[in-house]
């Protein structure tokens, strides 16, 4: 079982989920590059142009660790990233389920994502702003090539602490993703786990992707916000554990 | 002072809740307020009625806010207990922004269950626009490094039947400045050219001035004649006397056009790698010594001497190429020649820039990566 982090944070926001699934499946956590505590140097701007280059993060680890029947679980824009990974390579996954997947975020049309170009540009302004522990004293430590030991403390209680660049990049890339014509390419049975007033996924975004997957099934979590699995980490255990055993 | 404390007002925990120098709310685990002070009401143009049971707190956020409070500040709330120095733009009643700094705290019952969120605001329209200056200061002083660094590198490579030159030069890409990595290629009279490649300590717009210096100097010292070896001697005592330069390492090569005669001098550069037909690449250790202005009393300077077969190919290059942190030098050298083995029937300006896409591979370079490919070819 292997979970992937969405936008803003890193492996931590899985701490009180996995720990549900650890009795009967090998958990895998894992950052993207350029987060948490990966190789933020591994970095390539073009790589990750899209959201194709975090697939392929996701398949290299299943590639390295040869995990079949895997079951993936990404939250939020990884859960299009987990979409796009399992329609790469549908032989390697068993299931896939996408804690508030959105894969358009920008409205289009007819199609409400909840956001307009503005909204995402003034986002990036934001991020500007909060840099998060990210200094020039800690940026070495954080992106490895560190040669003052004693930050290592300081860096264990740094969560989430992300490269303002790539963070900016990442948002780019999440924001301005489009991945609707990818939803009925996925092979696999699929969890959708909507929330509850989620502004970076409404509801009916939910929706949108579940009548778009070839064959899933949508539960809707009592808990609010964009991050159930850190605010309701049983209700979001308890549903992943019911649709594994359906 | 006894006197006048009579006239100071009562400082009641209500006066202090109520009118701190700070805005104050307390909301519930999902953002619904459940109090505020007088403070945030001022700052907001809210009275509590409005916000009270009414408003979530990230309600009050712009809409980009809004996207920051779901993917950065709840989580880390829930993950830390505690969020610091977060810059949000609040917006008022009026529809004006405030821009403001955040903490929060994450309350717990007596289980130790969260069950509130307490979260002062504090105005910070000042400092965020001093914060735009600083940020506006420092692109545009990168940008100024960049744009210098491009103007002093700019310039006509030399053209001749029995050459075929390639360079390629990556400014850095990370990080807030420029590095001092400079290439020159240029005739010695009419049968002769020279090449050269150096690396300057430090960075930004300093590095980027004293590059453009030596470059100069270097220039104006081979125009009188002089050998590698006395070069660099010459270029020592420029650099002590100016005081400028002090341990910038270069490598100084002049080849003869019609005989293939090499002639290297290197002030602790790394070495150019020399792939004759037929044979394995290999460094050219030879004619080395310290850098630049490196010891009070500089030894003559050492130079060295190598006669090129036809179609060979030389590669001079800055340590941003080879160096990285998460493996050995000498682990980087092999892997050059590697390299240049692979690619020693290219063009030169391909192999140069495939050489330096392979060496990179994924990594964005937090140094200037320089690359100066040469094949020398007399025409039969």
């Amino acid at each position: 079982m292997l979970f992937a982090h969405g936008f803003g944070c890193d492996q931590n926001m899985w701490r009180s989920v996995w720990p549900a699934f650890a009795a009967d499946h090998r958990v895998i956590l894992m950052d993207y590059v350029g987060h948490g505590r990966s190789d933020h140097r591994a970095f390539d701007p073009e790589r990750y142009a899209s959201l194709d280059g975090y697939a392929a993060d996701i398949l290299e680890v299943v590639h390295e660790l040869d995990l079949r029947e895997a079951v993936l679980v990404g939250h939020s824009v990884s859960a299009m990233i987990g979409a796009l990974a399992v329609a790469r390579e549908p032989e390697r996954f068993s299931r896939l389920v996408m804690v508030g997947p959105s894969p358009r975020y920008i409205d289009d049309g007819d199609y409400v994502g909840g956001f307009s170009r503005a909204d995402v540009d003034e986002l990036l302004t934001s991020l500007e702003g909060n840099y998060l522990g990210w200094s020039s004293a800690m940026a070495p430590a954080i992106m490895g090539n560190d040669d003052r030991p004693e930050l290592g403390e300081e860096l264990t209680e740094l969560f989430c602490a992300t490269d303002p660049e790539i963070a900016r990049h990442f948002a780019r890339v999440t924001f301005l993703s489009d991945n609707r014509a990818d939803l009925p390419r996925v092979p696999v049975r699929t969890l959708v786990l909507q929330c509850s007033s989620d502004i970076i996924a409404p509801e009916g975004v939910g929706a949108y992707v579940h009548r778009h997957l070839p064959d899933s099934e949508l539960v809707q979590l009592v808990a609010t916000g964009h991050c159930p699995n850190l605010s309701a980490p049983e209700e979001t255990a308890e549903a992943i554990r019911a649709f594994l055993d359906s | 002072m006894s006197g006048d404390d009579d006239e100071l007002p009562e400082d009641s925990p209500e006066e202090l809740f109520e009118n701190a120098p700070c805005g104050y709310l307390t909301t519930r685990l999902d953002g619904t307020i459940v109090k505020v002070n007088r403070t945030l009401e001022a700052l907001t143009g809210f009275d509590r009625a409005e916000l009270v049971g009414q408003r979530r707190f990230q309600d009050l956020l712009s809409v980009g806010g809004r996207i920051y409070h779901e993917t950065h500040y709840a989580p880390l709330l829930q993950i830390q207990g505690h969020v610091r120095e977060i810059a949000v733009d609040l917006v008022r009643a009026d529809g004006t922004v405030l821009p403001a700094l955040v903490n929060s705290v994450l309350r717990h019952d007596a289980q130790g269950a969260p069950r509130a969120i307490r979260t002062t605001v504090f105005d910070a329209t000042d400092r965020r626009s001093y914060e735009r200056e600083l940020i506006r200061a420092r692109d545009r002083e990168h940008e100024i490094a960049a744009q210098l660094q491009r103007g002093l590198l700019a310039g006509e490579i030399p053209q001749d039947p029995a050459l075929d030159l390639g360079v390629e030069y990556l400014p850095a890409v990370t990080g807030l400045e420029v590095g001092g990595d400079w290439y020159d290629a240029f005739a010695l009279g009419e049968r002769a050219i020279a090449l050269v490649v150096g690396d300057v300590v430090g960075r930004g717009i300093v590095a980027a001035t004293t590059m453009g210096q030596l470059r100069s100097a270097v220039r104006a010292l081979a125009g009188t004649g002089l050998e590698p070896g006395a070069l660099l001697e010459a270029l020592d005592r420029y650099a002590r006397r100016h005081a400028i330069g002090q341990m910038t390492t270069l490598t100084y090569a002049r080849l003869d056009l019609d005989s293939g005669a090499l002639t290297i001098a290197s002030a602790g550069h790394l070495p150019p790698a020399l792939a004759a037909p037929g044979d394995a690449p290999e460094f050219l250790w030879g004619g080395r010594s310290a850098p630049l202005d490196a010891t009070l009393d500089p030894e003559p300077r050492a130079q060295a001497g190598v006669t090129l077969r036809p179609d060979s190919m030389l590669v001079l290059f800055t340590d941003g190429l080879i160096e990285r942190v998460d493996r050995p030098l000498q682990m980087g050298l092999d892997g050059l020649l590697a390299e240049i083995d692979a690619r020693r029937d290219r063009p030169a300006a391909a192999l140069a820039a495939d050489l330096t896409r392979a060496m990179l591979a994924e990594r964005r370079t937090s140094d200037d990566v320089c690359v100066v490919a040469l094949r020398w070819a007399p025409p039969a």
